[in-house]
């Protein structure tokens, strides 16, 4: 329980000043507590549906994809790939963190990582409807042309600004050239073990065929087999440390 | 619910449902991979909702519109922005809140800078966002976005 407690400081806090202004002002407490419902059904509605998404773009999107979508070599069109993802989305700012980070785990850049976030915040199409809606449809076009502009100059600032190696990453990663084969997601098509049979070879996890290694670290000389290896994967279950981008 | 909170649902369920069929081991592998993230942005989401009933509490929308309508446009911009990086408050209460404003007269320069600034710019989230993506990005980010708020606000201004 402390231990709870002591990695939910921020829950908890927050829950202890609701129980003191309870006790102050019952009132008050009321009312926030209210507001609060309005959240609440609100994340209820939207978070379940993110979890999801978040394992299946995990499971099915390959990296590759994502990196010629959205990656660092990807321009003015992942530009606006990113824009009309974050347009297209539903649900607050929070909603989006999940998703972003798959993504950039899955190696879309941190440039298209603010657009996407931005986007998602402020120009979302239902919201544009709204504000035409109360604002008029001049207000909104001028607002959207503005803020899409503001949000691509900031993406390439960002980008200039931080760093990959800036953003935390839960699981280790990996040393230079070092090579993982993810077991859950392999197939066991062999196509590894047939390119550079120095590097992969097959054998049997749990009655299911998978690739193993042979050599847990990249020979420079064969840098150009192993990366084809990898590239040629079809569930993108092979990892290179450091070349990736190479 | 609105209709892309549907369309989102909908597509998901059925990407889903695809997934299982064809994989179910890697479906399942994948979802308790996204539960380990999830199930730790949870209790900072959760204080985040408690914190904004909270702070709306204090700061309800009509007193916002008082910040909205200050005599001096350019203060009002930047004490609009403010109060809308600390508030989270959702976009239809927002938008029929500054539309009468604008009916009422009042300056558009506040009223977009408390727009943009209302959902790009999270003080109450930005915890969460330093923990997933570090203290340089949530920096950045959020700082960046508060100073084209105000751009924007002051270009809106010329041309509306």
């Amino acid at each position: 329980m402390i231990n709870k407690i002591k990695n939910n400081l921020f829950l908890f806090g927050i829950l202890g000043l609701y129980l003191l202004l309870f006790i102050v002002n019952m009132e008050k407490g009321m009312v926030a507590l209210g507001n609060t419902v309005y959240y609440l059904k609100e994340m209820l509605i939207i978070m379940p549906v993110v979890f999801l998404l978040t394992a299946l773009i995990d499971a099915w999107v390959p990296k590759n994809m994502i990196m010629k979508a959205l990656g660092d070599n990807s321009g003015i069109k992942g530009s606006f790939t990113a824009l009309a993802l974050g347009s297209i989305s539903a649900g607050p700012i929070y909603a989006a963190f999940p998703v972003a980070k798959t993504l950039l785990k899955k190696g879309a850049s941190v440039g298209n990582i603010v657009v996407i976030l931005s986007a998602w915040a402020v120009i979302k199409i239902p919201m544009l409807a709204n504000e035409v809606k109360f604002l008029g449809p001049k207000f909104m076009i001028a607002r959207w042309i503005f803020t899409v502009t503001a949000i691509f100059i900031m993406g390439y600032i960002t980008s200039k600004i931080v760093k990959i190696d800036d953003i935390p990453f839960r699981e280790e990663t990996i040393k230079e050239g070092e090579i993982t084969i993810d077991k859950e997601t392999c197939i066991g098509c062999s196509i590894c073990a047939k390119t550079s049979p120095d590097y992969f070879l097959m054998d049997e996890n749990k009655g299911k065929k998978i690739a193993v290694n042979k050599r847990d670290y990249m020979r420079l000389e064969d840098k150009k087999e192993v990366i084809e290896s990898r590239d040629k994967c079809p569930v993108s279950a092979i990892q290179i440390g450091e070349t990736e981008k190479a | 619910m609105d209709i892309f909170t549907i369309v989102l649902w909908v597509v998901t369920l059925i990407w889903f449902i695809y997934s299982m069929i064809k994989d179910k081991r890697k479906t399942l592998d994948a979802m308790k991979k996204s539960k380990g993230m999830m199930g730790s942005m949870l209790p900072q989401i959760l204080g985040i909702l408690f914190l904004i009933g909270l702070i709306l509490a204090f700061i309800p929308p009509e007193m916002i519109k008082n910040y909205l309508g200050g005599s001096n446009p350019l203060l009002a911009t930047v004490i609009s922005a403010l109060v809308g990086s600390i508030t989270l408050i959702p976009a239809f209460v927002a938008f029929p809140l500054v539309g009468s404003m604008v009916d009422m007269g009042a300056s558009v320069m506040p009223a977009v800078a408390f727009l943009t600034t209302l959902t790009m710019v999270g003080l109450v989230t930005f915890n969460l966002e330093r923990k997933e993506f570090g203290t340089k990005f949530a920096l950045s980010r959020n700082l960046l976005s508060f100073g084209f708020a105000i751009a924007i606000s002051l270009l809106m201004g010329v041309v509306i």
